[in-house]
C-alpha cells in the first residue's frame, strides 16, 4: 500500500510538472464546450418564412403578427402565389405560409379551415422544426383568438415534458458532456505507458516490486483528480452559460461524472497498453473515439432511429448510457431507480476495461 | 558452492539476427564481472534477459537461486538494474528521483544512506535539480544510487559510463569496487577496453557468442604469438607497407603507433619489416617488440572469430 500511494505521489508530480500539459487538458473541455454548445444547436432563431396572405382580413392578419411576434421567424410578405415560391427556391426562406380567402369566413362559421405550408425541405430538421413552430403557434392562436370556434372534432394535444420549450441545448448540452469527457480522459491516460516506454523509465519501473495493477490504478487516480476539475468546469459552464436545469441531486450528478470520467481513463489506460508510441495513442484515443462517441451515443442522432445493428454497436458506448443518466437527473429528477441499470453497466464497463488493461500489461519486453 | 549468478545456453533471435548464441557464465558473490564487446554484440539483450525483462529462446538463469524464468517476481524486487539508457524522471528532482526509488522498494533513503554515500555526497549539493538538467557523469551516478538505494542482492549495468568522461568514469569504478567489498556482485557492461582491466573476470562477447572469458591477467597471458609495435606520423603508409608482407598475421593502427601481431618475433622476420618500412617511409620510425594491451587481446580473439566464420 505504501509503495502504492509512492506511485501516485510520482504520477501527481509528473502531472503538476508539465504545466502546459495541464492546461491543454483544463482547457481543451471549456473551448469544446463553449463551441460545440453555441454552434450544435437545433433549434431556429429568427427563421426567414414568406407569408402570401390572400384574405387580408381580421384574423388572418392578427395571425401574422403573432407569428411575427414571437422572435422565431422574420415575415416577409408576398403579393402572389408564385412570388412567394420564387423566395422558397431562391432560398431566401424556409418556409410559405399561405392563408385562403376564406380562412375567416370558414372558421366563424365553425368549420375547418385551412392553411397551406410549404416547407424547404432539404435541412428536413430545420423544415420540422419550424412545421412544429406554427402549429404550436396556431394552435395556441387559435385558442385565444376571439373567435369563438367549436372544438375539432379531433384534437391532438401533444404536451412536452421535460424540455416544453424544446430547447436543443437540453440535448446537446448532456452529449457534449460526455464526449468532452470521453475525449480528455482517454487523452491523459493514453500516454501514461507510452511515456514510460518511450523515455526507457518503464524497465526500471518493471524490475521492482510494484504489481501491474497497482502501476494500473496508482495512474488511473491521478487523472481522476484532474478530471474531478474537469467535471467541475463543464458541469459550472452547463448550469451557467447554457442553462441547463438541474431537476436531481448534484452529488449523485457529480458521482456519475466520475465514475463515467473513470471508466474513459480506463479505456485510455487500455490503449496505452497496445499503443507503441505517444503520438498513435494520441490519434487513436482523439480521432479513434470522437466520431463513435458523437454519432453512437444518441447525442445528435435518436438510437431508436438507427438500424438494429447500429443500435447493438451503441451498447458498447459507455457514453449512450451516461447520457441517458445525465438526463434522468438533470432534466427530470427521477429517483435513483430509473437510471441504476446504466450506472451499473458503466460500473461493468470500468471493471472490464480495467481487467483487460491489466491482462495487455506487458511485464516483459520483446 | 553455487554460483551467486549463473546462465546457461541462453539464446536469443530477432527475426533473423542471432543476438545472443549459447551464451554461459557464472558470477560468484565477491565479483565484478565486464562484459565487453562493440554496439551490436548482444550485451543489452543478456542484460535484459538476466534482469527478467526478456524471456530467453532457450537457456536458464539464476540468480540466487531464483530462476529467471519463474521467479520474475522475486527477482525483480531484490535486484538492482541500470538500463543503457538513461532511464530516470527527467522532471523530477535528484532527490524526489532517489526517494521514489527507495520508496517503492520499501525502503527509505535514510535507512540505506550509508550504501551511496560515497557516491551522493558527489550529488547531493544538485538534490533539488530536476535529474534531466544534470551532466551525463552525474546522471549515471544518480541512476547508480538509485539502482543500490535498496540494498540490492546484485547489480546490473547496462554500459553505466558511455558517454562519461574520463575523471568520471574512474571515479564511477572507484564506487564500484567499493560496492563489491560492501558484499554486492556486480555485473557490467562496457564497451571502453580499459575498463576491462578494473573488473574482477571479463567476458568477451561478439556477435552474441562468449569468446573468452576470465580474469583480465589471463586473457593478457593468452595472447598467441607476438606483437611489435611501429612509431612513426606516417601510420597509415606503414601499415599499408607491413600488410603487403607475407606471414604477417594481422595489422592495425593502434593510438600513434601500428601493432602488427606475428606468430613469432624471430630477429630475421624484424629486420625484414625494417627493411621495408625504410625502403617506403620518409621519416624516422622505431620498431619495438611490445607487450600487449587488453584491447590487442579482444582485437585478436575478434580476428579468431572472423576467420572461423
Amino acid at each position: 500500500m505504501k509503495n502504492f500511494l509512492v506511485f501516485v505521489h510520482k504520477e501527481l508530480l509528473h502531472i503538476i510538472r508539465d504545466p502546459k500539459s495541464l492546461m491543454i487538458m483544463i482547457l481543451l473541455p471549456l473551448i469544446e464546450i463553449l463551441l460545440f454548445g453555441f454552434v450544435l444547436r437545433f433549434e431556429i432563431n429568427s427563421a426567414n418564412i414568406a407569408v402570401y396572405d390572400i384574405a387580408k382580413q381580421e384574423l388572418s392578419t392578427q395571425l401574422i403578427h403573432r407569428l411575427e411576434g414571437g422572435k422565431r421567424f422574420k415575415i416577409t410578405v408576398a403579393n402572389s402565389m408564385p412570388e412567394a415560391e420564387n423566395l422558397l427556391i431562391a432560398g431566401k426562406v424556409k418556409a410559405v405560409l399561405c392563408i385562403g380567402e376564406d380562412f375567416e369566413q370558414k372558421a366563424r362559421e365553425g368549420r375547418e379551415s385551412s392553411l397551406q405550408l410549404l416547407l424547404d425541405a432539404s435541412d428536413p430538421n430545420i423544415a420540422s422544426t419550424i412545421e412544429t413552430y406554427i402549429s404550436a403557434t396556431l394552435a395556441d392562436f387559435w385558442a385565444d383568438s376571439i373567435v369563438s370556434a367549436p372544438a375539432p372534432l379531433l384534437k391532438v394535444e401533444p404536451l412536452l415534458y421535460y424540455n416544453p420549450l424544446l430547447k436543443s441545448v437540453y440535448v446537446t448540452i448532456p452529449g457534449l458532456i460526455s464526449v468532452v469527457l470521453m475525449l480528455i480522459c482517454a487523452l491523459m491516460t493514453s500516454i501514461s505507458l507510452t511515456r514510460e516506454n518511450e523515455t526507457g523509465t518503464m524497465k526500471v519501473l518493471l524490475i521492482s516490486p510494484l504489481k501491474p495493477l497497482q502501476i494500473i490504478i496508482g495512474k488511473l487516480v491521478p487523472y481522476l483528480m484532474v478530471s474531478m476539475v474537469n467535471v467541475g468546469i463543464i458541469l459550472t459552464l452547463a448550469f451557467t452559460v447554457f442553462q441547463m436545469p438541474l431537476a436531481g441531486s448534484l452529488i449523485m450528478l457529480i458521482l456519475v461524472s466520475l465514475l463515467y470520467s473513470l471508466c474513459a481513463l480506463a479505456l485510455g489506460f487500455l490503449i496505452s497498453t497496445r499503443a507503441k508510441t505517444q503520438q498513435l495513442a494520441m490519434m487513436i484515443s482523439l480521432a479513434g473515439l470522437m466520431l463513435p462517441t458523437t454519432m453512437l451515443s444518441g447525442m445528435i442522432y435518436p438510437i431508436k432511429n438507427m438500424p438494429l445493428w447500429l443500435q447493438g454497436i451503441t451498447m458498447f458506448m459507455p457514453a449512450r448510457w451516461f447520457v441517458n443518466i445525465l438526463k434522468h437527473i438533470m432534466l427530470k429528477a427521477s429517483p435513483f431507480s430509473a437510471y441504476a441499470d446504466d450506472v451499473a453497466i458503466l460500473l461493468l464497463m470500468t471493471a472490464t476495461l480495467t481487467l483487460l488493461s491489466l491482462k495487455s500489461f506487458k511485464i516483459r519486453f520483446k | 558452492m553455487q554460483p551467486f549468478i549463473s546462465a546457461t545456453n541462453i539464446s536469443k533471435r530477432y527475426g533473423t539476427t542471432q543476438a545472443l548464441d549459447n551464451v554461459s557464465f557464472e558470477v560468484g558473490k565477491d565479483e565484478i564481472v565486464g562484459f565487453i564487446g562493440a554496439d551490436g554484440a548482444g550485451k543489452s539483450t543478456l542484460f535484459e534477459i538476466m534482469t527478467t525483462l526478456l524471456i530467453p529462446d532457450a537457456g536458464e538463469g539464476y540468480i540466487n537461486g531464483m530462476s529467471i524464468d519463474r521467479d520474475y517476481q522475486k527477482i525483480r524486487s531484490c535486484i538492482g538494474f541500470m538500463p543503457g539508457r538513461f532511464s530516470l524522471y527527467q522532471d523530477l528532482s535528484v532527490e524526489e528521483n532517489l526517494r521514489f526509488y527507495a520508496n517503492i522498494f520499501g525502503s527509505s533513503i535514510q535507512e540505506n544512506y550509508a550504501m551511496i554515500e560515497g557516491i551522493y555526497t558527489l550529488l547531493k549539493p544538485f538534490g533539488k535539480r530536476k535529474a534531466g538538467a544534470l551532466s551525463g557523469g552525474m546522471k549515471q551516478k544518480l541512476a547508480l544510487c538509485c539502482a543500490l538505494i535498496h540494498k540490492p542482492l546484485a547489480l546490473f549495468l547496462d554500459e553505466p559510463t558511455t558517454g562519461v568522461d574520463a575523471v568520471s568514469r574512474t571515479e564511477f569504478w572507484d564506487n564500484l569496487i567499493q560496492i563489491r567489498d560492501s558484499g554486492i556482485p556486480i555485473v557490467v557492461s562496457t564497451p571502453y577496453m580499459d575498463e576491462a582491466l578494473r573488473c574482477d573476470r571479463v567476458a568477451m562477447i561478439h556477435e552474441g557468442k562468449i569468446m573468452d572469458m576470465d580474469t583480465p591477467k589471463e586473457i593478457i597471458k593468452a595472447y598467441k604469438g607476438c606483437l611489435l609495435g611501429i612509431f612513426t606520423g606516417e601510420r597509415y603508409l606503414a601499415k599499408a607497407i607491413v600488410y603487403r608482407l607475407a606471414g604477417i598475421e594481422s595489422v592495425y593502427t593502434f593510438g600513434d603507433s601500428v601493432h602488427i601481431n606475428l606468430p613469432t618475433c624471430h630477429p630475421q622476420i624484424m629486420k625484414q619489416i625494417a627493411d621495408s618500412l625504410k625502403q617506403g617511409l620518409s621519416a624516422e620510425f622505431q620498431l619495438r617488440e611490445l607487450n600487449p594491451s587488453f584491447e590487442d587481446c579482444f582485437l585478436q580473439l575478434m580476428g579468431q572469430a572472423a576467420n572461423e566464420r
